[in-house]
């Protein structure tokens, strides 16, 4: 009886090795199909143009390390560029916001209306800017959610009239619920007309050089790679950039992006895993401790076994059966408590753990395996017994 | 081919453990014949054993020939000894040695398995070897179920399932009352009736009194070796 409750509790060890194996790899699966969620949440086909911006692998240093990117070139992407859909170019800086009592700094964000389709993020109440306000500097304003929340409160801020850097702006409209992307919360700005923001806010001209802090380009299906090309020829023709010298800006597509958020989240899965691989393998180290304690209390078993004929071979396969018997039922057990913890991680945590068939196939193989490899050298053990010794013994 | 069953020529078996070399056994030479009924007398230290270990093929001589129905087990590896023990030769033991987890049927089966007998057919054999030995209703009882004598026929049987040339019993009554003793004796005797060669390894003269030939060791020599009964 204490033997089953050892080898229950030894195989206890192998079930939550098992389990968290299962669970953390959920876990980075679920964060990795997040990530790809947001970065298709930002459009379609989208291309980012920024300043150049010092950076190194895939960590900018901040856009507007260097301003580069003029609103003239924004228009002559669109009109150069045959692959490129739509574009929106931005200027954007942290201002002080005003309604009544309330205060609140948040991002002025410059654009066209072409924003709303190339980003596909739509007011919810009230209207984007058209493209006549665009063109006539209209002092009009649509509300992030957050910040409309911050401001309004419950009340209703269509038509009111907010202080941005005081100077008066009219609230057409409230954007939808965005939220938060690994860079920016979405919800946490405010859209205004880019003339607008030239003239009224930025205090920048025609004469002294219409700057943007980032275009956002949307290429036509399938052609991104194209766009990137034209985009990149037209602005160092544009730049008076020639052959040796490095580009003044950055593209970074929707695919770069989705690489790198792949990246990440692969760098997790792998530490998640890995803390969850060295439990197993304490986990197999009490199998072999198990083992080599059971091999010597039968050692008399061992040597009764092969008094009647067992060979080596049939010593060392019993006890190697033993052992892995053992790693692959609590590896089974592991699997289903694996299976249960993701699910209710994934329903009360409001994290989503999502458990895939390989890394069930991979705890199979991995318990299958614990129990042939830290099995084999007490079987050995017992093979190896001489059997006038074993019988001798108590 | 020899006409003796068992054949010893001038076997020693020494041990090397200790600083000085310790001589179990000192040039010891013996023939037994099949269906032979033998005792093997001796002290404890004397060797017999020594002596026994070989027999049963659990060990191999230092010096000397140990033919085994012709075969010469000196020069065997480990896993041909165990295929020859499993094949040709049954051990009963004092402490009757079963598994305890194991039912009598499958305790009588084992020496099948290991020999690589079809499910089946090592059932129906160990079966009808429980039954001969008058278990037929026990087969499904663990050793701890059964009593002293039940348990020693028990051990009978899986020595016997596998048809043995030479069975080798170490004090087999040891363990149990005189009743029972005489019981499991005279199945031995039964047992040489039907052509298998018993040895039987012990102190008490009583016991080795139901052999046909009495073998005396003692400092790891044949001190005597009489026939007391009559050979067929």
């Amino acid at each position: 009886m204490s033997n089953r409750l050892r080898s229950l509790l030894t195989v206890l060890g192998i079930v939550i090795g098992i389990a968290s194996v299962i669970t953390l790899l959920g876990i980075g699966k679920g964060a990795q199909l997040e990530a790809e969620k947001q970065v298709q949440s930002l459009g379609t086909n989208l291309i980012f143009i920024r300043p150049g911006s010092q950076s190194s692998s895939s960590i900018s240093f901040g856009q507007g390390t260097i301003q580069t990117l003029t609103y003239e070139d924004a228009l002559a992407v669109k009109k150069n560029c045959p692959a490129v859909l739509n574009i929106a170019p931005q200027y954007s800086s942290q201002l002080q916001v005003q309604y009544g009592e309330k205060n609140t700094l948040t991002t002025i964000n410059a654009t066209e209306p072409s924003y709303t389709t190339i980003r596909n993020f739509n007011p919810a109440q009230g209207r984007f800017f058209n493209d006549s306000e665009s063109r006539e500097e209209a002092r009009v304003c649509v509300l992030g959610d957050t910040v409309a929340a911050d401001l309004f409160g419950f009340s209703d801020p269509l038509k009111k009239k907010i202080l941005i850097r005081g100077e008066l702006f009219d609230v057409i409209g409230v954007m939808e619920h965005k939220g938060a992307n690994s860079a920016v919360d979405m919800d946490d700005q405010i859209f205004i007309p880019l003339s607008t923001g030239y003239s009224a806010l930025f205090g920048l001209s025609q004469v002294t050089g219409r700057t943007v802090k980032s275009i956002l380009v949307e290429a036509k299906p399938q052609e991104d790679d194209l766009a990137q090309f034209q985009i990149t020829n037209l602005l160092r023709f544009r730049h008076h950039i020639t052959a040796p010298g490095e580009d003044d800006f950055t593209l970074r597509t929707q695919s770069d992006i989705m690489q790198a958020a792949q990246s990440i989240t692969g760098v997790f899965s792998l530490l998640l895993g890995t803390t969850a691989g060295i439990s197993l393998v304490v986990g197999g180290i009490g199998i072999m401790n198990i083992m080599l304690v059971s091999v010597t209390e039968r050692t008399r078993e061992i040597g009764v076994r092969k008094a009647i004929g067992a060979k080596y071979s049939q010593i060392l396969s019993q006890f190697v059966i033993e052992a892995t018997v053992m790693s692959l039922s609590g590896g089974i057990v592991g699997i289903i408590l694996g299976i249960v913890c993701s699910n209710a991680l994934s329903s009360f945590a409001n994290w989503k753990a999502v458990v895939s068939l390989d890394s069930i196939f991979l705890s199979f193989f991995v318990s299958l395996g614990i129990g042939l490899f830290f099995g084999i050298y007490p079987a050995r053990t017992a093979a190896k017994l001489d059997p006038i010794v074993a019988l001798r013994s108590d | 081919m020899s006409e003796f069953l068992v054949e010893l020529k001038d076997v020693w078996r020494t041990y090397n453990q200790g600083v000085e070399p310790v001589h179990a056994l000192q040039g010891v030479s013996l023939k037994i014949k099949e269906s032979e009924y033998v005792a093997i007398m001796g002290t404890s230290g004397s060797g017999k054993s020594t002596l026994m270990n070989l027999l049963g093929c659990l060990d191999r001589p230092s010096q000397g020939q140990y033919l085994l129905d012709g075969t010469d087990i000196s020069t065997r590896s480990e896993d041909e000894l165990a295929e020859i023990r499993n094949k040709s030769v049954g051990f009963v033991f004092q402490q009757f040695n079963l598994l305890p987890s194991m039912s009598a049927l499958d305790n009588v089966m084992l020496p099948l398995v290991y020999a690589g007998m079809g499910k089946e057919q090592r059932t129906m054999r160990a079966e009808q070897a429980l039954k001969d030995l008058g278990l037929g209703n026990r087969i499904h009882h663990k050793p701890s179920e059964l009593s002293g004598g039940q348990q020693q026929r028990v051990a009978i049987a899986r020595s016997i399932v596998n048809r043995p040339r030479i069975l080798l019993a170490d004090e087999p009554t040891g363990a149990l009352d005189s009743h029972t003793a005489k019981e499991i004796m005279s199945l031995f005797t039964k047992l040489t009736e039907e052509g298998i060669t018993v040895i039987l390894v012990t102190h008490d003269p009583e016991t080795a009194a139901c052999a046909r030939r009495i073998v005396k060791v003692r400092d790891g020599r044949i001190l005597e070796d009489l026939i007391i009964g009559k050979v067929q």
